[in-house]
């Protein structure tokens, strides 16, 4: 990590914003960034800003992208604990997507606070110390007879005090420190605390404004409507009675851009007024040729699915026998799971700002990754990504949607067509119909049981369309590397090997919040409660007695924290007073790891007849040092309410080619009367913080499977368990 | 003479077709962005308002039906943006992306001045046409509740 004292560099000035004070950039190591694959050039890219003002003003430039998950205020506090800020006085700014001011600003695999952390503490920390010589040096004592707290030094010797803006300027004269030195945890102030979101204030009034709500100067409004089938074609196109419409100004081809986040091809309609917009679409008269995938069913595909995992597959990884091992077994278990579309479904759908001129390309866009936007339309316009300036907009949720950059592209070809901002906002119908989809998967998983009820082996064949596949057509399965959460599962099983079934694409793949451990977490978690089943222990049992088998140092760690998670589940639960539950209620626990953080969930339900009720649910979460015990609260939260819905019955059915589903009340997630009491608890080791933004979704789903299984006796091996009627 | 709508109370001119609904003629015409588009087609709940009082979906009422009638979006609910719900949406930290929360509030407004003093399950009930893809609904439960004890105190 390099923190660079940059009060005087031109780029400050050029890029508008405010001069003077002191100016730190903070960027991270390539290693870092390489890591989760967000890798550039070495060169000094700063991922964030601390802007301390003459008038004491402090202002953090987020980087990271914020789309309710709480990161735009996580990150700060953390900057403001270390730099003994007064909270009051700091302000956060989401920095414009500009790769060479800020180096990679991707925000998924919840990788935020888990690569921005201590960076962000050091840059802090690094203020300080500068504040505090810049002090130090006025009164002409040692820096050790001063200290800082809440936007001033104190002169120990004689309790003077200096605010932080009257040494702002002082400061920036100062060295950046080699090496600073972290708080304690018992000194934070905010780290762990439950500050409120910088920008609540501004929700509850209806001031903030996402993607959505851009206004400026001239602005046109937009509609889209997409071919149906992914990879067809527009064949005819009739404008006539579209363009006849009072307020249409034009309507526009937009041909598929070949490039994994370009359009999916459709036509435009530019109007001055959404309203008119989306009216003039439906006039539109139009013949597609619906190409390669027009047959794509996904009930057909599912059930092929499971054949290819219910037969021999393609070798992923292996270790130790497992012939062997299913020879000597006691039991021999076996199961098949799967899992079908989703959408993300943001509530705010996708829509952006784009304005193409001869020289300049701007965009407002609510996004997860300006960086992409950038390459896309530098792409598209045949520019340089450096000349497409990206505004980064509050996002109204986005759960991995708002990645991918076609809705931005598309408006680009609108603005380009009438030479005009344009506002493109895509109705819910197209939302939910032509976006990219979780994919739809098939896991089968054969286990091997000795005498004393050990697993000894562990056959995992899985098939879904890989995310590969939305770069290559021609990739016919998921990359063994798509496995490896499988083979490197903290189970640790001694015999075990991995298959990679045939899956063809036929959509656009985009994961949805949490990625594979949505259905690893499920196949895992489900056949853990099966086993138990099988050879008469209860799930806890089973689960601890599994992670004990398991030997292997490297794993020691998640071993011990997947374990500690669950203790934690079982206590606060009714886990331990089940036997007192009424006859159709039950409970059900399972644990995952992803995202570097281990949450165990355990579940109780309500079942009657055909009802599934969800009660409560218990999560017990490591995610190493919590920084905001509210926010990371929430999150829980939140998993629990899409979990629940993609547990229980929202997916995306393909028929004809097309997605079936369009709005709400087909693909129907969950509403206030089905929210459980959800309780979240934090094993606060102390441990560097983790991602928290989707590890809350991976044990949900067996947990409620094993909980029905527990009220009722039935099983659901299926995600959703009960599909909506489409 | 042009029909006109009184919203947050001023009086604004149609001048559109009349047949536009509401949600657009604020947002796209008077740039009113606090009141948002979800659904299109009055299944989500984003896009309420308050029609003379009553929790309205925008998204599905044609501006001509409004002619002559007040329209409260959330940026008029209250002066200082102190309504008991907004204080109770403030202190339980109820928003995470915050989209849905505008509709949220306005029809937990509409729902308090009618119930003051309602069960979880009447909340429920009255709150079911509101959909919040992050998840928020515990936080507005309570927030709910909190905010009709303090509008009884108020009383
Ligand atoms: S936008 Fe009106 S109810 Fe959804
Ligand atoms: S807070 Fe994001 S949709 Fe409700």
């Amino acid at each position: 990590m390099t923190i660079e004292n940059v009060s005087r560099r031109k780029f400050i000035k050029q890029s508008g914003m405010a001069v003077g004070g002191l100016w730190l950039g903070i960027a991270l190591p390539n290693v870092a960034m390489a890591k989760i694959g967000l890798a550039t050039e070495a060169v000094f890219n700063p991922n964030a800003f601390i802007h301390i003002a003459t008038n004491g003003d402090t202002l953090i430039y987020c980087g990271r992208c914020e789309m309710g998950q709480g990161i735009s205020t996580a990150l700060p506090s953390a900057v403001a604990d270390e730099l003994e800020a007064d909270w009051s006085r700091v302000s956060i700014k989401q920095a414009d997507g500009n790769e060479e001011l800020y180096g990679p600003q991707a925000t998924g695999g919840s990788a935020s606070i888990r690569v921005m952390y201590i960076p962000m503490r050091e840059a802090g920390a690094a203020a300080k110390a500068m504040l505090i010589a810049a002090a130090a040096k006025k009164w002409q004592v040692s820096a050790k007879d001063c200290y800082a707290d809440s936007h001033f030094v104190i002169n120990r010797t004689d309790n003077s005090k200096l605010s932080y803006g009257e040494l702002a300027s002082l400061a920036a004269d100062m060295p950046v420190p080699e090496n600073v030195e972290l708080k304690a945890k018992a000194d934070y102030k905010f780290i762990g605390k439950d500050l409120a979101r910088h920008n609540q204030g501004d929700i509850v009034n209806g001031k903030l404004t996402y993607g959505v709500d851009t206004k400026m100067p001239g602005l046109k409004y937009a509609a889209v409507v997409h071919c149906p089938v992914f990879e067809g074609k527009l064949k005819s196109l009739d404008k006539t009675a579209a363009l006849a419409m009072k307020g249409v100004e034009a309507v526009v081809e937009i041909p598929r851009m070949e490039v994994p986040f370009g359009s999916i091809g459709g036509v435009g309609v530019v109007a001055d007024n959404t309203w008119t917009a989306q009216q003039a679409i439906k006039k539109l008269v139009i013949e597609w040729d619906l190409g390669p995938n027009k047959n794509y069913d996904t009930k057909a595909y599912k059930a092929q699915l499971v054949k290819n995992v219910e037969s021999p597959a393609e070798k992923a990884a292996e270790r130790g026998d497992i012939e062997q091992a299913f020879a000597n077994a006691k039991h021999k278990i076996s199961a098949t799971y799967t899992g079908g579309h989703l959408s993300h479904s943001p509530m705010e759908p996708n829509a952006s700002v784009v304005w193409v001129q001869e020289n300049s390309c701007e965009v407002w866009a609510a996004t997860q990754s300006p960086a992409d936007i950038q390459k896309v339309l530098a792409q598209y316009l045949g520019r340089e990504p450096k000349d497409i300036l990206v505004h980064v907009t509050m996002a109204g949720g986005a759960f991995g949607r708002k990645f991918k950059c076609d809705y931005v592209q598309e408006a680009a070809a609108l603005s380009k067509a009438v030479n005009a901002p344009v506002q493109l906002t895509w109705s819910r119908e197209e939302d939910t119909r032509t976006g990219y989809y979780h994919s739809i998967n098939a896991q089968h998983i054969e286990a091997a049981i000795d005498e004393e009820g050990n697993v000894t082996a562990w056959l995992h064949r899985a098939a879904f369309m890989p995310i590969a596949s939305l770069f290559n057509g021609q990739v016919d399965r998921a990359p063994a590397t798509s496995l490896s959460d499988i083979f490197n599962h903290p189970f640790g099983i001694q015999n075990v090997r991995t298959e990679t079934g045939e899956a063809k694409r036929h959509t656009r793949i985009g994961w949805y919040r949490a990625v594979y451990a949505i259905f690893y977490g499920f196949a895992f978690g489900t056949f853990a409660d099966e086993m138990a089943n099988k050879v008469g222990k209860d799930t806890l049992t089973l689960l601890n007695n599994i992670y004990d088998n398991n030997k292997d140092p490297k794993q020691a760690i998640q071993v011990r924290r997947s374990k500690g998670a669950l203790a934690l589940a079982a206590e606060k639960s009714k886990w331990f007073s089940r036997d007192k539950l009424p006859e159709n209620q039950g409970i059900g626990i399972a644990v995952h790891y992803s995202f570097e953080t281990y949450v165990a969930m355990a579940v109780l339900v309500e079942v009657n007849g055909d009802d599934i009720k969800v009660l409560e649910v218990d999560c017990a979460v490591d995610c190493g040092q919590v920084l905001n015990v509210d926010s990371a609260t929430a999150q829980m939260e939140g998993a629990v309410v899409m979990a629940t819905a993609l547990s229980l019955r929202t997916e995306i059915v393909f028929r004809d080619g097309a997605v079936v589903n369009s709005n709400f009340h087909n693909y129907p997630v969950l509403r206030i009367n089905e929210m459980p009491k959800v309780r979240a608890h934090f094993i606060d080791n102390g441990d560097k913080p983790t991602g928290l933004g989707e590890p809350g979704l991976g044990p949900f789903p067996a947990a409620l499977s094993n909980a029905v299984f527990a009220a009722s006796g039935k099983r659901y091996r299926d995600l959703p368990f009960k599909p909506s009627t489409v | 003479m042009a029909q006109t709508v009184n919203i947050n109370g001023k009086s604004y001119e149609i001048d559109v077709d009349g047949s536009m609904p509401l949600l657009w003629f604020l947002r796209d015409k008077l740039e009113l962005t606090g009141t948002k588009f979800g659904c299109g087609m009055a299944v989500c709940g984003a896009c309420t308002v308050h029609l003379d009082g009553q929790a309205t979906r925008s998204c599905v009422i044609p501006v001509s039906v409004v002619a002559g009638k007040s329209i409260t979006t959330i940026e008029g609910l209250s002066e200082n943006h102190d309504h008991p719900l907004q204080k109770a949406w403030l202190k339980n930290k109820v928003p995470q992306c915050g989209y849905c929360q505008a509709g949220q509030i306005m029809n937990a407004a509409s729902f308090l001045s009618q119930n003051p003093t309602p069960t979880p399950e009447e909340i429920d009930t009255a709150m079911q046409g509101n959909i919040c893809r992050c998840g928020t609904y515990q936080r507005i439960k309570v927030a709910i509740s909190e905010a009709a004890l303090e509008l009884g105190k108020e009383v």
